[in-house]
């Protein structure tokens, strides 16, 4: 752990996601920015994932808990990774869409387990982070990487959660935020930084949630956690229901961002599966 | 119940007083069931009739549940495959009812060693949490980890068998005979290797827990082999059945579900604040 804590791999990817966590800092997500051809070649293999989802429905079989559909839609994702990303990379970056792939494979869950967790979002962080590194994605991106991008990516996620009824993947349960995600906190708690009348204390409240929530991925999170799970909010979410007492989104962001580090990065069963390689590397930081 | 609830009205030095008092019981009720389980052999043989039961993650509500469902102890005897900590609200509740059971009913419950019965994993999963959060210290925590290096692995239903390890991380699958587990811990294993061990050792079946089963139990590789999940509505998402397996005899088996208690049978732990946010 130490090793990864020191490595040119875990500074570009903290600080890849603090740099996106500033640039959506008090915006909605109806924000007006630059769409460039890269987000949206992005969001077309998204919507090709989806649509895989839709061409594989559920069966009716004799399982553990997931449904065994998800491993012939991971199959087709398997065989058509490098593919897929051969379509957001320019021809003269081909040499990096194998390694660029694998962590496309990494972003959807395990098909053994058919389950998905805060190690399988980091992959997909990683995926988007390896992109800026090799210049298929830009500065001029961040807000479209977050609004367009990674939110498509939480709706596809979310389907294949409930199509394929998935399990949560190394959950910790009441003890942690949530059990598939981590990110759309972070990034949706700097969203709402400033905001003129929405507080932490009002995500608990239905109506805020209702009303806003197509803004905000935030409310959005709270809305799904509220359709899947059941009984009293502050039961089945407590980390949560404890957040919405933290006075100002601000704090809640800063604590999320103290608490990701320690809870993801930081913890062995998480890091033990993330992958390195010529674009995140585990050698330790060079200095500039 | 919480400590802090009843103290309300109390004076500082009671209610201080009366929490060394409890880490006091806890550490001699640790104390006492690792000499017990000190003088239980590692392949622990236990009689007819048993019900044997699967995870429990702190669901202590669920556990007392458990209990309705299978007969309370001593009128049934039980034993548990582990992992009675992390994840729920009432992990340090659950095992130290277990424990307190243990010492009364010695003979009448069995408590075997899981995965989560360690102190590297209950420092990512909660139960360390759990207890700086009640009690603002590790205390619990390194009492009840003290017992955990005792527990067994594994017992038989009185036959004569191999010692066999790392079964606390590994699960059964559809694979050849043995594969990489993409937990990144223990094994695959597939119905040929399960049939060989079964032979050898002249064994009827295996029971295991580990993995959540949507309808509380799942048998595999042609019933050499059954998966025993205890903890009903696993994070709260998951809608599942528990089950416990009633075993009348070795070869008389009867599984029996429960589910989740409803709300109204619950108490939702008070608000607090994480020191990542203060």
């Amino acid at each position: 752990m130490g090793k990864w804590k020191r490595s040119q791999a875990y500074a570009d990817y903290i600080g890849f996601i603090l740099t996106l966590n500033e640039g959506v800092k008090g915006k909605k997500l109806t924000f007006e920015y630059k769409v460039s051809e890269a987000i949206e070649k992005l969001v077309a293999l998204l919507n090709t994932l989806d649509r895989w989802i839709d061409e594989t429905p559920p069966v009716d079989q004799p399982s553990r808990f997931g449904n065994k559909a998800y491993r012939t839609w991971y199959g087709k994702l398997d065989e058509e990774a490098e593919n897929l990303v051969a379509t957001v990379v320019p021809t003269h970056l081909a040499a990096a869409v194998p390694e660029v792939a694998v962590y496309l494979k990494e972003s959807v869950g395990n098909s053994t387990r058919i389950d998905y967790g805060t190690g399988h979002e980091a992959a997909f962080a990683a995926f988007l982070c390896c992109l800026c590194k090799i210049g298929v994605l830009r500065v001029d991106d961040q807000i479209a990487i977050v609004f367009k991008v990674f939110n498509r990516y939480l709706e596809v996620m979310r389907k294949l959660q409930k199509t394929y009824r998935m399990e949560p993947a190394g959950s910790q349960g009441v003890w942690g935020l949530d059990d598939f995600q981590f990110l759309p906190f972070i990034w949706g708690s700097s969203q709402l930084i400033d905001h003129p009348y929405l507080e932490p204390r009002h995500f608990v409240d239905e109506k805020a949630v209702n009303e806003n929530h197509k803004d905000y991925m935030f409310l959005e999170c709270i809305l799904f956690i509220t359709e899947m799970k059941t009984g009293p909010f502050a039961e089945h979410s407590n980390q949560l229901w404890n957040i919405s007492a933290v006075p100002s989104w601000s704090k809640v962001n800063q604590g999320l961002i103290r608490m990701y580090k320690a809870e993801c990065l930081e913890k062995f069963p998480v890091i033990q599966h993330f992958k390195f390689g010529s674009l995140l590397p585990i050698h330790p930081v060079t200095s500039c | 119940k919480f400590f802090k609830d009843l103290f309300i009205g109390v004076p500082w030095w009671l209610s201080q007083l009366s929490v060394a008092f409890y880490f006091l019981f806890l550490q001699r009720l640790c104390d006492y069931v690792c000499d017990l389980l000190l003088e239980e052999s590692n392949v622990q043989p236990v009689s007819t009739p048993v019900t044997v039961c699967g995870d429990i993650h702190g669901q202590f509500y669920d556990l007392c549940e458990l209990f309705r469902t299978g007969g309370q102890v001593p009128d049934t005897n039980y034993i548990f495959m582990g992992d009675f900590v992390d994840r729920g609200y009432y992990s340090l509740e659950t095992f130290t009812y277990l424990l307190a059971l243990k010492a009364k009913w010695p003979d009448r419950i069995t408590l075997l060693r899981g995965n989560h019965e360690s102190r590297q994993i209950t420092q990512v999963y909660g139960f360390y949490d759990e207890c700086q959060t009640k009690y603002g210290n590790a205390n619990a925590w390194r009492y009840c980890t003290k017992v955990f290096d005792i527990l067994l692995l594994y017992f038989q239903l009185c036959y004569p068998f191999r010692a066999f390890c790392d079964l606390v991380w590994s699960d059964p699958e559809d694979v050849d005979t043995w594969a990489i587990s993409p937990r990144g811990a223990g094994w695959l294993f597939g119905a040929k290797v399960t049939n060989e061990f079964v032979h050898i050792n002249n064994l009827k079946l295996i029971c295991r827990a580990h993995q959540l089963v949507h309808e509380g139990y799942k048998f595999m590789f042609d019933e050499k082999l059954v998966t025993v999940w205890s903890a009903p509505n696993y994070c709260y998402r998951c809608g599942n059945i528990a089950s416990i397996m009633v075993f009348k005899d070795v070869n008389t088996r009867e599984p029996k579900l429960f589910r989740a208690v409803p709300d109204s049978e619950r108490v939702i732990p008070p608000r607090t604040t994480t020191p990542y946010f203060l």
